[in-house]
C-alpha cells in the first residue's frame, strides 16, 4: 500500500520533482487558509468551483490518458444529481443518510456508465461514434427530464418538475460527536477540498502505475496494446466507468450544495463546458486539467456577471483556438515551457 | 514433433473475393518456419488469421492442440504467442524504456522489470536510447524494439510479419542472427518474409502461398531449387 | 377514413421533408471531407434571418429565400478556406471546432441583434381534407425536398463537377494526381453544403419564430439523419429519412414532439451499434 505512493510521481504526470511538490504544498496551504480571510459567500463560491473539477479530472482520465472522448459527462452529472435528490428526499435524509444518498447517487451514475459503456465498447463502437452516442445520450436525457413537468412524474415523494428542476433535497450532513454537521459554507468547502485532494492524488497513483501504462498504450495504439496481451475493452470500460463516476461525484455534490438540479445542466451549451475546460487546459495531464479548469471557471463566472453571452463566446473561441492551434492544451503547454526553463537554468547552474 | 501452431482447412472470403482457400499448415515446436509467396498471395491475411485480428470464413486455428479460432488476439498472446505486425507500431510518442515496460509489466511485478528491461535493451543494442522516444529511432531500430517487446512476454512462439522490411542488408543479417539465437534457445518462430537472403539465412521449413492456396511446402533447399516456385515469382520458367 | 390516411401521410411527408432538407447539406460535407459540421444549425439560422429580413425589406419571398441560401453558401466558402480546411478527415476535431464556431455565432447573435426578431407569416393558406385542415405551404416543402434530392442526383451523377467530386471522395490522392483541383472541390462542396443549409432555413423561415439559437431545432435531426444514413447523400440520406420519418411520425402521434425527438436520439444510438457505417455503408457492403 505504501509502496503505491511511489507512483505519485511517474511518466504520466508533468510535475514530479521537489520544485513541483513545494509549489503544490504552497497551493494546498493557501487553499486551506482561504476561508480565514474571505467572507462565507466567497468561500461557498470557491466550493462551487471545486465541485466541477471532479468531472474535468474524469474527462481527462478518459480522453487525455486513454483516448476516449466522451460527451457524456453532463449526462452522468445529471443522473447522479437527480438520484441524490430522489434518494435523499424519499429517505427524508439527515446525518449519515445524506452520505448514503450521496454514495448511492454516485453508484447509480457509475452503473449507468457501466451499462452504456458495455453496450458501446463491447459493441465495437469507437472513435467519433463513441462521441456521437454519448452526445446523443446526454441530449436525450436532457430532453426527457425537461418534459417531466406533470405531477405524475415522480419517484416516491420526489417530483422531477420538468424544466423547473427538482428542489428541496437536504444538504449533506456529516455525523459527528456533538450532532450532525451541516456541510454548507466553509465546512462544505473543506470537505470538497479534502475530497478533491484525495481524488487528485489517487488519480496520480493510478495513472503512473501499471494501469496508467496500459491506458496510454491503448491511447497510442489499441491494436498494439491488445497484441501485448491486454484485454483492451476491459480497460476502456473501467476507465469509462471511473471517469463518468467522477462526473457523478460533481453532480451529486452540486445538487447537495445548491439543493437544486435542473435539466439545463445536461443540455446545450452546458454539455460542452467540460470538454472546453479539459481541451483548453491540456487533457493529457491531471495537474494541467485541475489548474486550467479552476482558472476557466473563475474567468467564466467573472464574465458571466457582466454578460453570459460574452462568457460563452469566449468559451467557443477558446475551444476553436485550442483545437486548431494548441491541441495539447494551453496550461499543459505553459507547464512544459516552465519545465524547459527549469531544466536550462539547472544545466547552466551545474 | 507436435505442432505448436496449426491451421486446418482455412478459408477467408471478403464479400465475393476469395483470399485464402483450403489452407493447411502446421508449425512444429522449435521450428523456424518461413511463409513466402508473391504479392497478393494471402500471406498477410493468413498471418492475421493466426493472430486473431481476422476471423476465418471456414476452418480452424489451433495452438498447442487447443482450438483458438474464436479467441481474441490478447487471449492468444496470453497463451504464449507473441506478435510483431507488419506496420511498425511501437508506441512512438513514448520512450523506448516505457515501451518495454508496458510489454513486461503484464508478466512481471514492477520490482523485477528493470532487470529484464536492461537485458532486452542490451540484446537489442538500444541501451543508449532508453529514454529516447520510440518514434525518434531509425526504422531498423524500431523494428528491433518491436521484436524486443514481443520477446518481453517470454513467449512460446514468435510470429513476425516482415521484420526486415526497410532494413539495410547488414541489419537484416543481424536480425537473422537474433532469430537463430532465439531459436537455439528453443523459440518457435513463424516469419512472413520477402527477403530471400534472410529466408535462406534462417529458414528451416518454408511454405509458399500462391493465389490463396498452399503452393509448395518443404525445407529451404527443396523450395529454393523448385522451378515451379521460381516461376510463380518470375512469371516464366527459370532455367538454372 | 381517407382523411385519416391522408393525415398520416401528410405528417410523414412533413417530417420526411424536414429531415431531408436539414440533413442534405450536412451529408454532403460529411461525405466529401469527413467533417462533421456542428455549425450546420447556424448556416440554417443564417438562411432564416436573411430570408426574413429580405421579406421585411420588401423582397418577394422566393427572392429572399434564394438570397438566404446564397448568403449561407458564400459564408460557407469563406469559412472553409479559413478554418475548415485544417480539419479534413479529423471528425472528432471537426466536431469540437465547429461546436466552438456554433457557440460563437449563436451567442454573438444574441449580443448583437437580441433574442427576438419579428417573424413573417406562412404563405399559401390551407386546404381541407375531411375534417382536417392542412397548411398548403408545408406540402410545397415536401415538393422542395424531392426537388433538392433530384437536383443533387443530377449534379453528382450527370455533371463533370459531380464526377470530379465523386472521384475526390473515393480517392483524393488519385484525383489530385489526375489533375483535379481538390481544394476547389472541397471549397465548392462545403459551399454547396452550407447553401443547402441556408436553403433549408430559407424554406422554413415563414413557419418559425426567430431566435438566434434556433439552429438547435434542426441540428439534432440533421445529425441523426446523417449518422443513420452514412456518408452517401443519395444512397444514405433518403433511406435514413424514410426510416426515421416513420419512427418520428409514429412517436409524435403517440406521445408528442419531445418523445419523438428522444426516439430519434435512441434510434441513432442503436443504429451506430448495429450498422456502424450507416445505411449507405451497409448497402455498399451488401452490393459487393
Amino acid at each position: 500500500m505504501l509502496s503505491s505512493l511511489r507512483h505519485l510521481n511517474g511518466p504520466q504526470t508533468m510535475g514530479n520533482g521537489p520544485a513541483f511538490w513545494s509549489g503544490f504544498a504552497v497551493l494546498v496551504v493557501a487553499a486551506l487558509a482561504y476561508p480565514l480571510g474571505f467572507d462565507p459567500y466567497d468561500v461557498g463560491n470557491a466550493a462551487y468551483f471545486l465541485i466541477w473539477v471532479f468531472a474535468a479530472l474524469g474527462l481527462s482520465l478518459m480522453w487525455g490518458y486513454t483516448g476516449i472522448l466522451s460527451f457524456g459527462q453532463m449526462a452522468f452529472f445529471g443522473a447522479a444529481g437527480y438520484s441524490y435528490g430522489v434518494i435523499s428526499i424519499n429517505l427524508d435524509a439527515t446525518g449519515g443518510l445524506t452520505l448514503l444518498s450521496f454514495a448511492t447517487a454516485v453508484a447509480v451514475s457509475a452503473l449507468f456508465a457501466a451499462v452504456l459503456g458495455y453496450f458501446m465498447i463491447y459493441g465495437r463502437v469507437g472513435g467519433v461514434y463513441f462521441g456521437i452516442v454519448t452526445f446523443a445520450t446526454t441530449l436525450a436525457l436532457a430532453a426527457f427530464m425537461g418534459q417531466t413537468a406533470g405531477p405524475e412524474w415522480r419517484i416516491g415523494s420526489a417530483r422531477f418538475n420538468g424544466f423547473n428542476g427538482m428542489g428541496g433535497m437536504p444538504p449533506l450532513e456529516l455525523p459527528w460527536f456533538g450532532g450532525p454537521v451541516l456541510l454548507e459554507g466553509t465546512v462544505l468547502y473543506y470537505a470538497v477540498l479534502l475530497l478533491l485532494l484525495a481524488v487528485y492524488l489517487g488519480l496520480r497513483v493510478l495513472v503512473n502505475g501499471r494501469f496508467g501504462n496500459v491506458l496510454v498504450a491503448i491511447r497510442e495504439d489499441p491494436l498494439r496494446a491488445e497484441l501485448l496481451g491486454y484485454d483492451v475493452r476491459r480497460y476502456q470500460l473501467a476507465v469509462f466507468v471511473i471517469g463518468s463516476a467522477l462526473a457523478g461525484v460533481s453532480g451529486a455534490l452540486y445538487t447537495a450544495w445548491g439543493q437544486f438540479i435542473t435539466p439545463a445542466t445536461m443540455g446545450l451549451p452546458s454539455a460542452a463546458l467540460p470538454i472546453i475546460w479539459v481541451a483548453f487546459s491540456g487533457r493529457g495531464d491531471l495537474t494541467a486539467t485541475l489548474l486550467g479548469t479552476f482558472m476557466l471557471l473563475l474567468g467564466f463566472q467573472a464574465l458571466t456577471v457582466y454578460s453570459q453571452q460574452y462568457a460563452l463566446i469566449l468559451m467557443g473561441l477558446l475551444l476553436l483556438v485550442t483545437v486548431l492551434f494548441v491541441p495539447a492544451g494551453f496550461v499543459a503547454g505553459f507547464g512544459r515551457w516552465l519545465q524547459g526553463r527549469a531544466r536550462r537554468l539547472a544545466a547552466r547552474g551545474a | 514433433m507436435d505442432a505448436m501452431l496449426e491451421v486446418r482447412g482455412l478459408h477467408k472470403r471478403f464479400g465475393g473475393l476469395r483470399v485464402l482457400e483450403d489452407v493447411d499448415l502446421a508449425i512444429g515446436a522449435g521450428e523456424i518456419h518461413c511463409l513466402i509467396g508473391p504479392n497478393g498471395a494471402g500471406k498477410s491475411t493468413l498471418f492475421k488469421l493466426m493472430v486473431g485480428t481476422y476471423e476465418p470464413s471456414q476452418g480452424q486455428v489451433l495452438f498447442l492442440g487447443e482450438d483458438i479460432t474464436a479467441r481474441r488476439p490478447y487471449e492468444r498472446v496470453m497463451r504464449g504467442m507473441s506478435i510483431k505486425m507488419q506496420v511498425p507500431s511501437a508506441f512512438r510518442e513514448l520512450p523506448v524504456a516505457q515501451n518495454l515496460q508496458i510489454a513486461l509489466q503484464r508478466r512481471l511485478p514492477i520490482s523485477e522489470i528493470p532487470a529484464d528491461q536492461a537485458r532486452l535493451l542490451a540484446l537489442l543494442d538500444l541501451g543508449r536510447q532508453a529514454e529516447a522516444l520510440a518514434g525518434d529511432l531509425s526504422h531498423g531500430q524500431q523494428q528491433w524494439l518491436e521484436i524486443g517487446m514481443a520477446l518481453a512476454s517470454s513467449p512460446k512462439m514468435l510470429l513476425l510479419d516482415e521484420p526486415t522490411a526497410g532494413m539495410s542488408p547488414e541489419e537484416t543479417f543481424r536480425t537473422g542472427e537474433l532469430v537463430q539465437r532465439l531459436n537455439a534457445e528453443g523459440m518457435t518462430v513463424l516469419v512472413v518474409e520477402h527477403d530471400m537472403a534472410f529466408i535462406r539465412q534462417v529458414a528451416q521449413k518454408v511454405t509458399v502461398l500462391h493465389f490463396g492456396r498452399v503452393f509448395a511446402q518443404g525445407n529451404i533447399d527443396q523450395i529454393v531449387s523448385d522451378p515451379r516456385v521460381a516461376e510463380i515469382y518470375l512469371g516464366k520458367s527459370h532455367g538454372e | 377514413m381517407f382523411a385519416e390516411l391522408f393525415s398520416i401521410a401528410y405528417q410523414f411527408a412533413d417530417v420526411f421533408a424536414f429531415l431531408i432538407l436539414s440533413a442534405a447539406g450536412l451529408a454532403i460535407i460529411f461525405g466529401m471531407m469527413g467533417i462533421i459540421n456542428l455549425a450546420h444549425g447556424e448556416f440554417i439560422t443564417c438562411g432564416i434571418y436573411v430570408t426574413v429580413i429580405g421579406v421585411q425589406h420588401g423582397l418577394p419571398l422566393p427572392i429572399a429565400q434564394a438570397l438566404g441560401a446564397l448568403a449561407a453558401g458564400l459564408i460557407g466558402i469563406v469559412l472553409e478556406r479559413t478554418v475548415i480546411y485544417r480539419l479534413y478527415d479529423r471528425p472528432l476535431d471537426s466536431i469540437l471546432a465547429t461546436w466552438g464556431i456554433s457557440l460563437i455565432v449563436t451567442q454573438g447573435m444574441l449580443v448583437t441583434i437580441g433574442s427576438t426578431w419579428p417573424g413573417i407569416g406562412t404563405p399559401a393558406g390551407s386546404f381541407q381534407v375531411g375534417e382536417y385542415t392542412f397548411s398548403t405551404y408545408r406540402l410545397w416543402l415536401f415538393l422542395a425536398a424531392v426537388l433538392v434530392m433530384a437536383g443533387l442526383y443530377l449534379l453528382y451523377m450527370k455533371t463533370s463537377f459531380g464526377v470530379l467530386s465523386r472521384a475526390t471522395i473515393q480517392n483524393p490522392r488519385m484525383a489530385r494526381a489526375l489533375g483535379v483541383r481538390t481544394p476547389r472541390i472541397y471549397a465548392a462542396s462545403f459551399g454547396i453544403g452550407a447553401a443547402l443549409a441556408g436553403l433549408c432555413g430559407a424554406l422554413y423561415a415563414p413557419t418559425m419564430t426567430l431566435i438566434p439559437t434556433m439552429g438547435v431545432t434542426f441540428i439534432v435531426e440533421a445529425f441523426v439523419t446523417v449518422v443513420v444514413g452514412g456518408s452517401n447523400v443519395l444512397l444514405g440520406t433518403v433511406p435514413a429519412a424514410v426510416v426515421l420519418g416513420v419512427i418520428r411520425t409514429a412517436l409524435n402521434a403517440w406521445q408528442g414532439q419531445i418523445i419523438g425527438q428522444i426516439g430519434m436520439l435512441i434510434a441513432v444510438i442503436l443504429v451506430i451499434r448495429v450498422l456502424p457505417e450507416g445505411v449507405s455503408g451497409w448497402l455498399a457492403r451488401r452490393s459487393r
